[in-house]
């Protein structure tokens, strides 16, 4: 308990001092709060067709309507809640799933650690987009589900091998070969030694899956993968590209959800770029004029 | 000598790993290529024609899976990949060779050029910490690489050639006015036109680089040995290129290769938007087609190259790296 | 070193810019020198989705758009949108005999194949003969009517199986017509390429390559006066975007695209961009009669009253595509066969108080979520819709509210095109929103909808027919029409019909599709109208649009 607070603690200042992490962070807080409550924000239901189509700005409709009479603003607003939500659902899983192959392989080490390695690899050299979109084209009804399915299935693979690196070279370390000498179990070894050194690593990994899953989702939903009855913003694109939103007169029902994605990938490789800086301290930004002097 | 076994061998099993993919997965999808053909059409088509056309693609008959599979990796490896189905009845190796230079020439300009100027760039900042570039770079780039690739595409298209007009936003080059030849004018067409999709891809990809470079340099710039260098009275470009810049490059060579799936999947969309006659894009059409020979071969080369790129870099950072050898 | 980064931006910048500078004027330079000494080519604008793969073989689905009507012609001119209009073309003449069994063409004198050659009747047996011994090249199933084709001077006498009326249509219009003296060299007809066509028809291919084929006017064309345009492109379109971009740009006077809001992107950009989009076909809804609740004909009707067509075309195709009737018949390009008896009793064929009552006169109550059941099961059903097109999804998205709030809950499904083809065929699903393809008469779509012997078990392709539908008496009627060439007895047959559509509902038509058709006649006169709908103005149509284009002639 001590422990979470002291890190929660020194999260709170880290936040506070790099701009680049603040910055993403209140992005990524406005992003949950409208994921979590899309309807304070909407203020027609967005799929309703019932406005006039192609109707430039107004109060009313802040963001002009699509060609179908719909209010693209509620549409922006709604389509928070998927792309968010399968941000975060695929580098949960993503981050999940490397550790484990990851840490094993390091950890149990001989056959068990080729095998794993040679999976991952392989996983890793297939090239994940052109196998996405044949996956993605062959399901029956392309849900949320599916997408995550195909996503964390191409997207693990990364993460684990890093994991697998860092695991390797903290195996050896003194304290983990004394806790062994102890006697402690390998759960114990695992989840209370190796992990939490590993645990900067593990957040950006889980940020930099997030952000694959955001950029690839919208690919996919841009060609149509997805489910093009739901609201999201990739499927905004789809919709706007096939009615030739840019050239027929509508330009930010194309141009919007564009920039919410750039919004919420931005706002996670801010963060991730932060982390970075936590686990490198070398990193970090030089605020000492006498530092500098010394390196030019 | 052991260390290069073990890739090879390892490149083998990748191989056929996704050889065996390769030939399981459009065997997955329903319906056949004959049925698909006729949905191209939109009805414009005889609904009799869907017999006739399965005759021949001679489908149908029911073939041994295990004795088709074994013929589909013997054929691969004497380079016969069969007639494409949705462009019958030219071959495949014809349809991806009228394919393939564009986008060669795009993607492989694109590529090195991006890490080339990205490592460039990268290396600089990390140099002159604190500086203009160090503060401006990589901010901009983090948001910039966090634009789907595809909508910088539209974006560039609707900026500067619908509006602005500076340049053409479609095709490989003004094929009513043009012919394929060595002559001037068109190879200055074919560069007119590759200008919007090769800043698109430039544009998304180099962030990756300029920021990995930055990052491994600073570690590096702290190491003993560059302060050693500096101690000794050695010029800074001299350390920065030929001591901290070498090895900074290390690791980036490996993420190089592996990345050139990700700027392949990016090049598809962008040849979509900008209807570059890519190999990218006709992945895309060869889906929609389930035209499972070209589907095939296309996997398969993107696989390869994929592949090779990597042992390559493996093989690079062999030689320039010893460390590297005894590392598991 | 680091001069030399610098160096390498420095020059990378340099190159591109100028490109930019000497490009731009170049280019204009190119089209003005390329340009025939008295005439700008005829560029056109249809989007086929990948690159030309140069074949030209008019037996292959692929290639044949693109020589079939321009290179290759048929022996007369069938237009769909005169109710099956006759021209003659490569025959003269033609005449039934023997109970409707027995064509006698007569064929034309004095043509001449592009390579100088003559042509003759014996061409035509031998490409008849061809398809006889090629099953893979006869797309129009025609040896599955006809007993015998033979040749007799300068006649070619078809013999069928049966009185076999509509199949004029196919063996007049649609099989193009090779010569004897160089296909009967050809090893394998199946998958020869046909580089190189040579043919009777207005227009040879000149040069192809993935991303453009050009064809120039055949100086040799019988038709003396036609074919003035000297040069003609079509480039390759990957998708509709960029196509659409063409268009609008000006580049192109003729263009078979969807284009979505057309005033803006399109008519106002150039004095002269015009449209029109003849209705050729029904886009309907396919309900799979073996479903429980669909196999009941009562279920579908009120489904068909429940579709405010005319909203579902303004949101779902910019009302393009105009609304379709129960009866089958497409308005305007049939509207003299439509039955005016069953038009006045369907009304607009949008009537939420005539579906409840037929759904209450059938026993359904509305249940507390909104939807209607009888004996504890609900009409509630899937519909799917080719997940390639972006406006059937959007119409589709349309009509599911539509029926839902009516009473009749309805979940889109909007798989990958192969996938919803390959469930079509099988019957595996509820309802299915599809086009058959049609033909120069109503009779064409209905045999296609309505004939059993089109249909399949469940699980086994069927290539029309999808809803399974089996009715003897239908058949009969179907058969009966083939047998005749009178027109009051055809106008009978088809009124019954209609008929059947309405009280059964076998299919529930809800749009109709249109050829797609821009064109700008500031420049190039003759482009068929729907004052002068000569032809079907699609590029896509064949042999329509070749024989368009050799009547298109450049304004003095």
């Amino acid at each position: 308990m001590k422990r979470l607070s002291s890190l929660l603690g020194a999260t709170w200042r880290f936040l506070r001092r790099d701009k680049k992490a603040f910055a993403g962070a209140v992005i990524m807080l406005v992003l949950l709060i409208l994921t979590a409550f899309p309807s304070w924000f909407t203020p027609d239901d967005p799929a309703a067709e019932i406005y006039s189509p192609g109707m430039g700005l107004s109060w009313a409709h802040p963001l002009g309507t699509t060609s179908f009479g719909q209010d693209v603003f509620s549409q922006l607003m709604a389509g928070a809640r998927q792309s968010v939500m399968l941000a975060l659902v695929v580098g949960f899983l993503c981050t999940i799933l490397s550790v484990v192959v990851g840490i094993s392989a390091a950890y149990l080490g001989g056959l068990i650690d080729d095998g794993l390695s040679l999976l991952t690899d392989v996983i890793l050299v297939i090239p994940t987009f052109p196998l996405i979109i044949v996956i993605a084209a062959y399901t029956k009804n392309a849900n949320f589900w599916t997408i995550v399915f195909v996503l964390v299935f191409t997207g693990w693979s990364y993460g684990a091998r890093q994991m697998r690196v860092q695991a390797l070279s903290l195996r050896n370390r003194d304290y983990l070969l004394a806790a062994r000498a102890r006697g402690e179990s390998s759960w114990y070894i695992i989840s209370v030694e190796l992990i939490p050194p590993m645990t900067s690593l593990i957040v950006a990994n889980f940020l930099s899956a997030a952000l694959y899953a955001v950029l690839t989702a919208a690919g996919l939903q841009f060609v149509g993968l997805g489910n093009v009855n739901t609201e999201s913003w990739g499927t905004m694109l789809y919709w706007a590209q096939n009615n030739e939103a840019l050239a027929a007169g509508y330009p930010l029902w194309a141009l919007a959800p564009g920039i919410m994605i750039a919004l919420l990938g931005s706002a996670l490789a801010l963060l991730n770029y932060a982390f970075d800086e936590v686990s490198n301290p070398a990193l970090r930004p030089v605020t000492n004029r006498r530092r500098r002097k010394a390196l030019a | 000598m052991r260390f290069i076994v073990r890739r090879i061998g390892f490149l083998l099993i990748a191989l056929w790993a996704a050889l065996t993919l390769n030939f399981f997965i459009p065997r997955l999808m329903p319906g056949n290529p004959a049925q698909a053909i006729v949905a191209n059409f939109r009805g414009r088509i005889n609904p009799s024609a869907l017999h006739a056309i399965e005759v021949a693609l001679g489908i149908g008959g029911h073939q041994n899976l295990v004795a088709a599979y074994f013929q589909y990796l013997g054929n691969t490896f004497t380079g016969n990949f069969g007639v494409s189905t949705g462009n019958y009845p030219q071959t495949v190796t014809h349809v991806i060779g009228v394919a393939l230079p564009w986008s060669l020439g795009l993607l492989g300009v694109t590529t090195v050029l991006g890490f080339v100027l990205g490592t460039g760039l990268g290396a600089l900042a990390a140099w002159r910490r604190g500086g203009v570039l160090d503060n401006l770079l990589p901010p901009s780039f983090i948001v910039i690489s966090a634009f789907p690739y595809f909508w910088v595409g539209l974006l560039c298209a609707w900026l500067f050639s619908l509006t602005l007009n500076w340049f053409p936003s479609l095709n490989g080059y003004n094929a009513t006015v043009d012919s394929p030849g060595f002559t001037w004018t068109f190879a200055v067409d074919v560069l007119n036109h590759s200008v919007l999709p090769a800043f698109t891809i430039l544009i998304s990809s180099i962030g990756g680089w300029i920021l990995t470079m930055r990052n491994n340099m600073i570690t590096v710039v702290a190491e003993d040995y560059v302060k050693m260098a500096r101690a000794k009275g050695l010029t800074p470009r001299r350390i920065l290129w030929q001591y901290a810049g070498r090895n900074a490059l290390l690791p980036n060579l490996t993420g190089f290769a592996m990345s050139l799936g990700f700027i392949i999947s990016g090049a598809i969309l962008v040849e979509d938007v900008f209807n570059y006659p890519g190999v990218g894009f006709l992945l895309l059409q060869a889906v929609g087609n389930e035209d499972f020979p070209l589907l095939q071969a296309l996997l398969l080369l993107i696989t390869v190259a994929v592949l090779v790129a990597i042992f390559i870099a493996d093989i690079a950072t062999a030689l320039l790296d010893p460390r590297t050898r005894n590392n598991r | 070193m680091k001069k030399f980064k610098v160096g390498l931006a420095t020059s990378a910048l340099v190159l591109v810019a100028s490109t930019m500078t000497v490009v731009g004027p170049s280019v204009v330079g190119l089209a003005v020198a390329n340009a025939a000494p008295s005439q700008a080519p005829l560029n056109l604008a249809n989007e086929q989705g990948s690159l030309w793969s140069c074949a030209f073989n008019p037996f292959i689905p692929s290639s044949l758009p693109y020589s079939f009507g321009l290179t290759y012609e048929s022996l007369d001119f069938v237009n769909a949108l005169q109710s099956g209009k006759v021209t003659p073309w490569l025959a003269s003449a033609y005449a039934w005999s023997n109970g409707n069994k027995t064509l006698t063409f007569t064929i034309r004198s004095g043509v001449k194949w592009s390579d100088g050659q003559p042509f003759s009747a014996a061409d035509v047996a031998y490409t008849f003969g061809l398809l006889k011994k090629y099953p893979a090249l006869d797309l129009n199933a025609v040896w599955t009517a006809l007993s015998s084709v033979t040749q007799s001077g300068s006649k070619i006498i078809m013999n069928f199986k049966a009185a076999a009326v509509p199949y004029f249509y196919y063996v007049a219009d649609q099989v193009p017509i090779v010569p004897e003296h160089l296909w009967s060299k050809i090893a394998n007809p199946t998958t020869a390429l046909i580089s190189n066509p040579v043919g009777t028809g207005g227009y040879i291919m000149s040069k192809c390559s993935g991303q453009n084929i050009q064809w120039k006017s055949n100086p040799l064309f019988w038709q003396k006066g036609m074919a003035q345009i000297k040069v003609v492109n079509m480039p390759a379109f990957l998708s509709n975007n960029t196509c659409n971009q063409y268009l609008a740009s000006g580049q192109s006077a003729w263009g078979s695209q969807f284009i979505p809001n057309i005033q803006s992107y399109y008519v106002a950009k150039k004095a002269g961009n015009s449209y029109w989009f003849p209705p050729v076909a029904n886009v309907s809804l396919f309900p799979n009669l073996t479903v429980p609740g669909l196999s009941d004909p009562k279920v579908r009707q009120a489904i068909s009253f429940a579709i405010n067509r005319s909203l579902v075309s303004k949101i779902g195709e910019y009302g393009y595509e105009p609304p379709a009737s129960q009866t089958g018949i497409v308005s305007p390009t049939f509207k003299s066969w439509v039955s005016s008896s069953l038009a006045s009793s369907l009304g607009t064929g949008y009537n939420l108080t005539k579906a409840a009552a037929i759904l209450k006169a059938d026993g359904y109550t509305k249940g507390s979520d909104g939807i209607y059941a009888k004996g504890g099961k609900k009409l509630s059903f899937t519909l799917t819709t080719n997940g390639g097109y972006s406006d059937w999804i959007a119409s589709m998205q349309v009509v599911s509210q539509q029926l839902t709030s009516f009473g009749i809950k309805i979940t889109l499904q909007t798989p990958a095109q192969a996938t919803f083809y390959a469930n079509l065929y099988a019957g595996k699903y509820q309802l299915a929103y599809n086009a058959e393809a049609g033909g120069p008469t109503p009779f064409y779509e209905m045999r296609q909808m309505l004939f059993s012997k089109n249909s399949a078990p469940i699980g086994t392709a069927a290539a029309s027919n999808w809803e399974r539908y089996s009715s003897a008496s239908t058949d009969a009627l179907l058969n009966q029409y083939a047998t005749t060439t009178s027109a009051a007895t055809q106008q009978s047959i088809v009124n019954q019909l209609e008929a059947v559509m309405v009280n059964q509902a076998p299919v529930i038509p809800v749009l109709e599709e249109v050829d797609w058709f821009q064109y700008n006649p500031t420049t190039i006169n003759n482009f068929p109208t729907a004052a002068n709908p000569y032809a079907q103005p699609g590029l896509y149509n064949q042999p329509d649009w070749g024989y368009v284009l050799d009547k298109l002639a450049p304004k003095a």
